[in-house]
């Protein structure tokens, strides 16, 4: 028994050791104390304080977009024509200005209805109505669990969503080579949960147009995942699919990343320590390192997709213990976090600087500072 | 533990009842010596006048356990000469169980059938024997299935072989009664606490006073405290006797086998939930469809009219009486789950008698459709009776076309009065959003702003527009609701145009609305 003891004290340090590192690391934060640090920790490397970040958007507002936004809302749809015919044929651009000009219409669509009175067949007015009903029924039904939602929310809900399938089906008709209003009903296939086959078809006329649509991915495998309408299996090969065909540079390595981070989040059984070390899921990280490397070259530093992959690169790493590297994301995108892995937790802020700071103390550490 | 010892813990739990009174008198007495004995002139009175009114209703209680105050039996009484058919059935039925017969027996309007007894010393005495059998009970089953039921609530009368597990039964009853009557004296006093507060503050109002808040959380508390004490102690009554009670549900149905039939039991212990669904949506969906605008069926189709549907239904109805409830209504339910009880029946074995009696059992009374007038009249309020009467096709035209007018009224206010051109022309000039913005709001569609808030208001707007058409179509006869048995009533609309209707409501209240294709529709209708 003697000769033991040393051995169960170890063990119980080790134990103790562990769960505090995981306590630290699983998000819940910690002790008050350690946190305080981290951010300090934080501060010293010249990241952001908690009040300073952005939590609405993923990139720093642009000048063009902010006043496209301004025009219309001030009743001139024709700057709003213009704002999206300016994207020509990068149809990724181009479904990014009418997803911008359709939240705009959420709020008030005067200029809307006005531009659709006056050009009933512009296809760029039609598919700005159709994602802004998609985006308005979200609106109605609010972000509420099901039992918080009134049965007037889910019939408006549903209503809208009806109505946004058959100004789809319109845009569709009008769209040419544009494939923008077949990616604007990728969404609306997730809540109105199409079968497979509708989707597939949908997905035939954007490869048709545009095959490695950034856009046209993300929302996709929104859908292929387990918690809409597909299973972990299914939305990882769809983004792997999408990965291996992509030049580097394109960015759609980021959408293996996003897979993963859907089956962590989706199932509470996993342990991400363990899940995001597995060699997989490392390799996918790495394969976006390199993408991130080509797509600096190719892209302009304030592409939103360059963001959205760095945001979701820094927590990959962060959860493989690399944490230089993960810092060194985070320093290209502190300061606006609108996106994904932060907004899907209940307090993004708090997800945010804790898996930054923990990550800037750990860097430190290392450093013997 | 046997029958006997059980009935013996029975009588002693409800001797208890009388125990607890007493002990709460005593304790009550107590306090009262107590004060008498030590505290000041003011304290005392005080204390005094609060153990009076504490004492009050605790012997009530005891008076109430001792003689209960039986509900006036309602229903219509019929005589053997009124009806010697159904008089020598229960005559015949009670003597193959080996009990005395009712004294009485009594028509009523309930899915159910039931026996009663004036029982006087603690029950321990049988008195006068009511039997009550509800004619829409007797709708749906047949003269077999009614003999088993009949049978069943016989075996009560001599349940159990012993007076006591009688008083058993019998006492479970005067718990729960004296639990209610404690709860209905405490309402009654907050509603009169109620009456006496608001007549004080329309005092205070007309001196030019502010008006306090009603407040009746004191009132009836006393007799609240009361009512949780018994509670608890009926509780523990209910359970200690309840397997008991359960027990004897299940002996009952065996001896209603025995002597109607095992088939036949079966079939009337699975019609029965069915039935009671089937009575309830038709009360509520036929018979009470035009209550609220003072209109009522033909005399005898208020209870009567139920034949029609089980007639119309009899395939949903079947569906029912497959899916039997497993799971009793309430933990103090004396009745064993349905399911169990059909399984008990259906176990046993085969007695070929499955074809026996299968002709209506209405067909018992010499004149069922007199009968079921006859208890209508002593069933149905005196407000009731005064309604308007009306054959079926026109009592759901009138009540559905009613419901319509009605329909319409929020909207005709929210448009400041207007018909229904002048409200086409407000939409025309763009006024559509700001007159559904005064319709009645949900807590969501008030909190909403612009183009969501837009959305909330949209059904409203369609459904009062749609009322207006409507009303007008069914006033110039181009429309009339059409009733079924089979299904909801219908709105029949000359050819084409229910989707000219869908279509053009859809336009009016659209985004950017057109009312013409309504203006079409309306067109004939204003030339006549």
């Amino acid at each position: 028994m003697a000769r033991l003891l040393p051995l169960i004290v170890i063990a119980i340090a080790l134990y103790f050791w562990i769960k505090n590192r995981r306590a630290a690391k699983g998000g819940s934060g910690g002790s008050g104390g350690s946190r305080a640090k981290n951010a300090e920790a934080a501060a010293r490397l010249g990241l952001l304080p908690a009040d300073r970040l952005d939590t609405e958007n993923l990139t720093p507002p642009s000048a063009v977009h902010t006043a496209a936004k301004e025009a219309v809302q001030a009743g001139d749809w024709a700057a709003g024509a213009a704002y999206v015919e300016e994207a020509g044929r990068d149809w990724y651009e181009r479904r990014r200005r009418i997803s911008r000009l359709a939240d705009a219409a959420v709020q008030d669509d005067a200029w809307l209805l006005a531009w659709r009175a006056a050009r009933p067949e512009d296809p760029a007015a039609a598919a700005v109505q159709a994602s802004s009903l998609v985006y308005l029924a979200w609106e109605i039904r609010g972000s509420k669990l099901a039992k918080h939602t009134t049965d007037e929310q889910f019939a408006s809900f549903h209503r809208v969503l009806k109505q946004a399938r058959e100004t789809f089906a319109h845009a569709q008709e009008l769209a040419g080579d544009d494939p923008s209003p077949f990616i604007g009903e990728l969404p609306l296939a997730m809540g109105l949960g199409y079968p497979h086959e509708a989707v597939e078809a949908i997905w035939a006329e954007i490869e048709k147009r545009d095959p490695l649509n950034y856009l046209a991915y993300s929302s996709a495998l929104q859908y292929w995942c387990a918690k809409w309408c597909g299973s972990h299996e299914a939305a990882l090969a769809f983004a792997r699919r999408g990965a291996e065909r992509a030049r580097p540079g394109q960015l759609l390595t980021n959408f293996v990343l996003e897979a993963y981070f859907e089956q962590e989040s989706y199932d509470s059984d996993l342990e991400p320590q363990e899940f995001y070390n597995r060699p997989e899921v490392v390799a996918a990280t790495d394969a976006a390192l390199v993408d991130l490397a080509a797509a600096e070259s190719v892209l302009d530093p304030a592409d939103p997709r360059l963001a959205e992959t760095r945001h979701m690169v820094a927590w990959m790493l962060y959860w493989q213990d690399r944490y230089e590297a993960a810092l060194a994301q985070f320093r290209l995108v502190d300061g606006y976090i609108g996106t994904a892995p932060w907004s899907y937790a209940g307090d993004p802020k708090g997800r945010y600087t804790n898996v930054r700071d923990y990550t800037a103390a750990q860097v430190l550490k290392a450093r013997g500072e | 533990m046997g029958a006997t010892l059980r009935a013996v813990r029975a009588f002693v739990l409800l001797s208890g009842f009388y125990l607890l009174g007493l002990l709460l008198l005593a304790v009550l007495g107590g306090i009262d010596w107590a004060a008498w004995a030590w505290a000041p002139g003011a304290v005392r009175i005080k204390i005094f006048f609060v153990s009076v009114v504490l004492a009050i209703p605790v012997v009530q209680g005891l008076f109430m356990l001792r003689t209960p105050r039986d509900d006036e039996p309602g229903g219509l009484p019929v005589t053997e000469a009124d009806e010697p058919r159904l008089w020598a059935t229960v005559r015949e039925l009670a003597e193959r169980i080996g009990t005395r017969a009712p004294d009485e027996i009594r028509l009523t309007a309930d899915v159910n059938a039931a026996v009663g007894e004036d029982a006087r010393l603690l029950g321990l005495i049988g008195g006068r024997r009511r039997m009550y059998i509800g004619l829409p009970l007797m709708s749906g089953l047949d003269e077999a299935g009614l003999r088993a039921v009949l049978a069943h609530e016989l075996g009560h009368y001599s349940n159990a072989d012993t007076r006591l597990t009688a008083l058993t039964a019998r006492g479970r009853v005067q718990v729960a009664r004296m639990i209610e009557t404690f709860h209905a004296k405490a309402d009654a006093k907050v509603a009169r606490e109620r009456a006496r507060q608001e007549q004080k503050a329309g005092k205070r109002l007309a001196k030019g006073r502010t008006a306090k808040e009603v407040d009746t959380a004191g009132a009836g508390i006393t007799y609240r405290t009361m009512a949780k004490i018994y509670t608890a102690y009926g509780n523990l009554y209910l359970r200690a006797t309840l397997s008991g009670a359960r027990r004897q549900e299940l002996a009952a149905d065996l001896a209603a086998a025995r002597i109607a039939g095992r088939d036949a039991t079966a079939r009337a212990l699975r019609a029965i939930p069915a039935l009671d669904a089937a009575h309830d949506f038709y009360l509520s969906s036929y018979a009470g469809l035009g209550t609220e605008f003072g209109l009522l069926p033909a005399r005898g189709e208020v209870f009567g009219g139920v034949r029609h549907l089980l007639a119309a239904r009899a395939e949903e109805l079947a569906g029912l009486r497959e899916d039997l409830p497993d799971e009793p209504a309430s933990p103090y339910e004396s009745h064993p789950p349905m399911a169990e009880r059909v399984a008990r029946v259906e176990a046993l074995p085969d007695d070929g008698r499955s074809a026996e009696g299968t002709g209506p059992a209405l067909a018992l009374l010499s004149a069922p459709d007199t009968a079921l007038a006859a208890v209508e009249d002593v069933s149905l309020s005196p407000e009731a009776r005064r309604m308007r009467r009306l054959a079926w096709p026109e009592l759901v035209h009138e009540s559905m076309s009613a419901r319509v007018a009605r329909g319409t009224e929020e909207l005709r206010a929210a448009a400041g009065g207007a018909a229904l051109p002048a409200l086409l022309d407000a939409i025309d000039a763009g006024r559509a959003w700001e007159i559904a913005g005064r319709l009645p709001r949900s807590e969501e569609a008030s909190a909403a702003t612009g183009r969501v808030a837009r959305e909330f208001a949209r059904p409203g707007l369609r459904r009062g527009l749609s009322a207006m058409v409507t009303e007008e179509l069914l006033r110039s006869g181009h429309a009339r609701w059409q009733f079924s048995w089979t299904g909801p009533a219908t709105l029949d609309l000359p050819d084409g145009t229910p989707e000219q209707l869908t279509a053009a409501l859809d336009a009016a209240t659209a985004d950017l609305p057109d009312t013409a294709p309504l203006r079409v529709l309306l067109a004939p209708l204003a030339a006549r």
